[in-house]
């Protein structure tokens, strides 16, 4: 069944039905120790129940026993899948072919930190799921109970539910990035696929009412996967797709309403100071943050130590001067260094011990920049970040034209 | 007996006077204390040199956004400050602030000293991510009656420093009954008594250390025991502690926020703990499993072997915690033990030397000798 | 069987040979071990020599590191009080110990796995006699349960 939306370029995609009689959490770790008893894979990486606690983290494991504790999709996210797997393979390849089965915006995660060069995906075969959002840390921590029953709702409700985090209420990236033309220029680019996609492996649930999980690959290295585990027969994934595409819509949607939004709240300064009055430079946010690697912040390094003289006269000019010192040069400074590649996870806003909305904040900052320069973090693994490479002809809009040349409107037009 | 300067003002309007005076008669520069920054209760430290924006002071707010030890330490550490400058800080934050010093990471000269006797200040997770004006007058209900104020840390509540020792002028909160028609200023150091002259009150003689203080003493004490006893029944053993550091994300935003954590890039951060392919793959051979990422427990005793000894327990590190960790508990603890065996109290005395980096010939004998 | 379960079954044979991290100072212990090596003295244990200059420079993180990772027993050892060969390090290792000693105590954590020893460069005869006394200690202990926990 081909829809006549698409374009000859994209075909309905295919893939397996596994069915999930005990739900889906048993068909996916049963589909895991598949692949580890037979070595198609020698340890796989998961978030996993830390035993007698309620508390979540991400677990490699090579013992199949140890499967028990996991869940591919926890009520929340702790820490960022794309910075966990980064931390366990930022000094070289594993050597060791690894499952890592993770939400779609911490495989994009993973996908913006191989392009800054701090993980290395040889070995790692990466498996995102359909995700219907993560609850807030916060709620959790307090009522783990009660939080994660919520969660199960958003099952039900995908792309309605408005208990899950804002961010993830307004996300379009929570299943298989949509096919698109990639952003890079260069077409004689050698590609493996026409378009290279983020993860490997996909497992839909949208559409499969809880009975059914769909295994969609997306790279040659997931197609050889699936095969290789001898599952079902192939079978058109284009149920699911058209589902998945219409809750996207309506989440494009949201998340159109929500840039409007909170580009009015933060509007000139006074509005920007308002929502990051209560913050208190703990910092987590970065340090939460998947994208922001760097091993000593800017803002937390020597270069923006001055004499207390300096303060002293910057205090004075103003008539008083708020400590620590630059708040909002550290968020907008960091918006700076980390916009572009921000998958809106919301890391940051779970870290944020004030409550500040921060995680959207960055996300409108992010569709903005990101729009700007037709860029799409993480979805395109041979897209090169938008700062590592240039045009002699681009954004001429933002150029003083030279004395007697006119300014050259038309490539303006063009990149806008 | 101390002298102390009484302004007939309440607390708050009296310490403002006081500030107008310094800042019109040009005898300090600036004021570094607690300010309003919005009309929903907000508040951070700022240092205010224009005498009209005085009446946004709220030096007695019972919130501490930040530890101001370590902010008065990044203020002076690259040199000193070279006019004066009166700062209002809690007792902790002015220990934390002579530890740093004793570390070479900030300097006291040119700075008026001004502490209080404090009732503790509310967690920011109590707040709910809303500041809560109305909130205040059951806080300073329970100060004045020597209580435990409700919504306080952990660490105010079982806190028994809270009679500062190394200020040059104290304001009296706790167990005060007029604060609102009086402002009480004791005179703790010749610079305070020098500075008092612009106070616009008079000099009388009073106890700081009463049977008001004793009593919230008392009950500080109490507490302290209580929590002891349930540290040591819920938190100790290594079940206790795998599970109390469970939902660690290793944010480190406890070493962030902490003020004696002054490395500039922390052990725990440097490559030389990162792990190496050969590490992850060894660890999970060994074990069949790794917690990514690694070495949380790690982090939290290794920090605790770097620092805990100077820990003032401020409890900034607990309420910085995204996930709830009870880490002030657990570090003041561990402190405690460590400054009774090693006879030291943190922010005690500028003499003292700091354990770490430092000996007595004659101390420890017995070890290492059997 | 799988990786996990191995290891337990070896750590649970009555042979049990305890697993000793030693950070030893060039100028005294090691020397004084060397000495013993010589002397063909046999210690019960498997003992592994982690070899520093001075019993100073043993960071607290190297011995928490050793416990942490499973060492059955962590030995710092260094020259006798008044020996050092630069003077003062090892009446810093002294401190650092106690450190560490203590904060394994309060946190309910097995604080006699760790140890601390003055064995001088002659003393051949002290290295052997207080690394059989800490291995009779840690075979009495038994087998460091962190070995097997993962999510530390």
């Amino acid at each position: 069944m081909t829809s006549t939306q698409k374009d000859d370029k994209t075909e309905s995609k295919t893939g397996k039905t596994l069915p999930a009689e005990d739900g889906i959490t048993s068909a996916i770790i049963n589909l895991l120790k598949k692949s580890l008893a037979e070595k198609q894979v020698e340890a796989i990486m998961i978030p996993s129940k830390v035993p007698d606690t309620e508390a979540y983290t991400w677990l490699l494991l090579q013992d199949e026993s140890l499967l028990a504790l996991g869940n591919p999709l926890p009520p929340v996210m702790t820490v960022q899948g794309g910075k966990a797997l980064s931390n366990v393979t930022k000094h070289g390849d594993l050597q060791e072919k690894v499952a890592a089965v993770m939400r779609p915006c911490e495989v994009q995660a993973a996908v913006e930190l191989l392009k800054l060069k701090q993980i290395d995906l040889d070995h790692i075969y990466l498996i995102s799921v359909d995700c219907p959002g993560a609850m807030p840390l916060r709620d959790y921590v307090n009522d783990p109970e009660k939080t994660a029953k919520a969660f199960e709702e958003a099952f039900s409700t995908w792309g309605e539910n408005e208990s899950v985090r804002p961010v993830c209420q307004i996300c379009h990236q929570f299943s298989l990035p949509a096919p698109q033309q990639s952003a890079s220029s260069d077409n004689s680019l050698p590609k493996t696929e026409a378009n290279f996609p983020a993860a490997d492996l996909h497992i839909g649930l949208i559409g499969g009412d809880g009975k059914n999980v769909f295994l969609i690959p997306a790279t040659t290295k997931g197609q050889d996967l699936l095969d290789n585990l001898d599952l079902s027969a192939e079978d058109s994934m284009a149920n699911w797709e058209s589902k998945v595409e219409e809750i996207r819509e309506r989440k494009l949607n949201k998340r159109k309403a929500a840039d409007a939004e909170w580009q009015a709240k933060t509007e000139g300064v006074d509005n920007l100071t308002a929502v990051f009055d209560d913050c208190i430079n703990c910092h987590n946010c970065q340090s939460a943050c998947p994208v922001c690697y760097c091993q000593q912040c800017y803002f937390d390094s020597q270069l923006l130590r001055l004499s207390p003289e300096s303060y002293l006269e910057r205090a004075e000019k103003r008539g008083a001067l708020r400590f620590p010192l630059d708040t909002l040069l550290f968020h907008v400074g960091r918006m700076s260094h980390m916009a572009l590649s921000c998958v809106s996870c919301g890391a940051c806003e779970d870290a944020c011990p004030m409550s500040i909305p921060v995680g959207q904040v960055f996300t409108m900052m992010g569709n903005k920049t990101q729009e700007y320069f037709a860029y799409s973090p993480g979805t395109d693994r041979n897209e090169p970040l938008p700062l590592q490479i240039f045009e002699e002809d681009e954004f001429g809009e933002v150029e003083t034209p030279r004395e007697g040349a006119e300014a050259p409107k038309e490539e303006a037009e063009k990149n806008v | 007996m101390s002298k102390a300067v009484k302004i007939q003002q309440s607390t708050e309007d009296g310490l403002r006077s006081f500030f107008e005076s310094l800042l019109q008669d040009k005898t300090v520069k600036g004021i570094f204390t607690l300010r309003k920054i919005n009309d929903e209760g907000g508040v951070s430290y700022s240092l205010i040199t224009d005498a009209d924006d005085l009446k946004n002071a709220v030096p007695l707010y019972p919130q501490m956004p930040v530890n101001a030890g370590k902010v008065l330490s990044d203020f002076t550490l690259l040199e000193p400050i070279q006019e004066p400058v009166a700062a209002v800080l809690r007792p902790c934050e002015l220990r934390a602030f002579i530890e740093l010093v004793k570390r070479h990471h900030g300097n006291l000269d040119n700075i008026l000293l001004i502490s209080l006797t404090c009732g503790g200040v509310r967690s920011l997770k109590s707040l709910g991510g809303k500041n809560d004006l109305k909130d205040l007058s059951s806080y300073w209900e329970s100060v004045s009656k020597s209580d435990l104020a409700p919504n306080n840390r952990e660490t105010c509540q079982t806190c028994e420093q809270f009679i500062p020792q190394n200020a040059d002028m104290v304001i009296a909160t706790v167990g005060q009954k007029d604060m609102d028609k009086e402002c009480t200023v004791f005179l703790t150091s010749p610079k305070g008594e020098e500075y008092a002259q612009a106070a616009p009150g008079s000099t009388v003689s009073e106890e700081m250390e009463n049977e008001k203080t004793q009593a919230l003493m008392d009950k500080r004490s109490e507490q302290k025991a209580k929590l002891l006893e349930t540290f040591k029944h819920n938190q100790s053993g290594l079940k206790a502690l795998i599970k109390t550091f469970a939902p660690c994300l290793g944010c480190h935003g406890c070493r962030q926020v902490c003020p004696i954590c002054l490395c500039h890039l922390c052990d725990f951060d440097s490559k030389t703990l990162e792990y190496q392919p050969v590490n992850v793959r060894s660890e999970l051979n060994q074990k069949g499993g790794l917690k990514v990422p690694p070495g949380n427990i790690f982090f939290h005793l290794g920090r605790m072997s770097h620092m805990a000894v100077s820990c003032v327990s401020c409890g900034m590190c607990s309420d910085v915690c995204p996930v709830n960790i009870p880490v002030a508990t657990l570090f003041s603890t561990v402190g405690d033990t460590l400054e009774k065996v090693f006879e030291y109290v943190p922010g005690r005395s500028l003499e003292e030397p700091v354990p770490e980096g430092t000996f007595k010939e004659q101390e420890f004998v017995e070890i290492g000798e059997q | 069987m799988t990786v996990k379960k191995k290891v337990k079954s070896m750590n649970e044979t009555q042979t049990h040979r305890p697993s000793i991290i030693g950070f030893l100072c060039t100028w005294c212990s090691y020397t004084g071990a060397d000495l013993a090596g010589t002397a063909r003295m046999k210690i019960p244990a498997e003992f592994k020599v982690i070899r520093v200059m001075c019993s100073g420079r043993i960071d607290p993180l190297f011995v928490l590191k050793a416990f942490l990772k499973g060492a059955d027993g962590v030995m710092m050892m260094g020259c006798h009080p008044g020996d050092c060969h630069y003077q003062k390090g090892n009446y810093n290792a002294r401190r650092r110990y106690v450190t560490l000693n203590n904060i394994l105590e309060t946190l309910g954590l097995d604080k006699d796995r760790i140890s601390l020893w003055w064995v001088s460069a002659s003393e051949a005869p002290r290295f052997k006699q207080v690394t059989t006394d800490f291995a009779d200690k840690i075979k009495e202990l038994g087998p460091n349960p962190l070995r097997e926990e993962i999510f530390l």
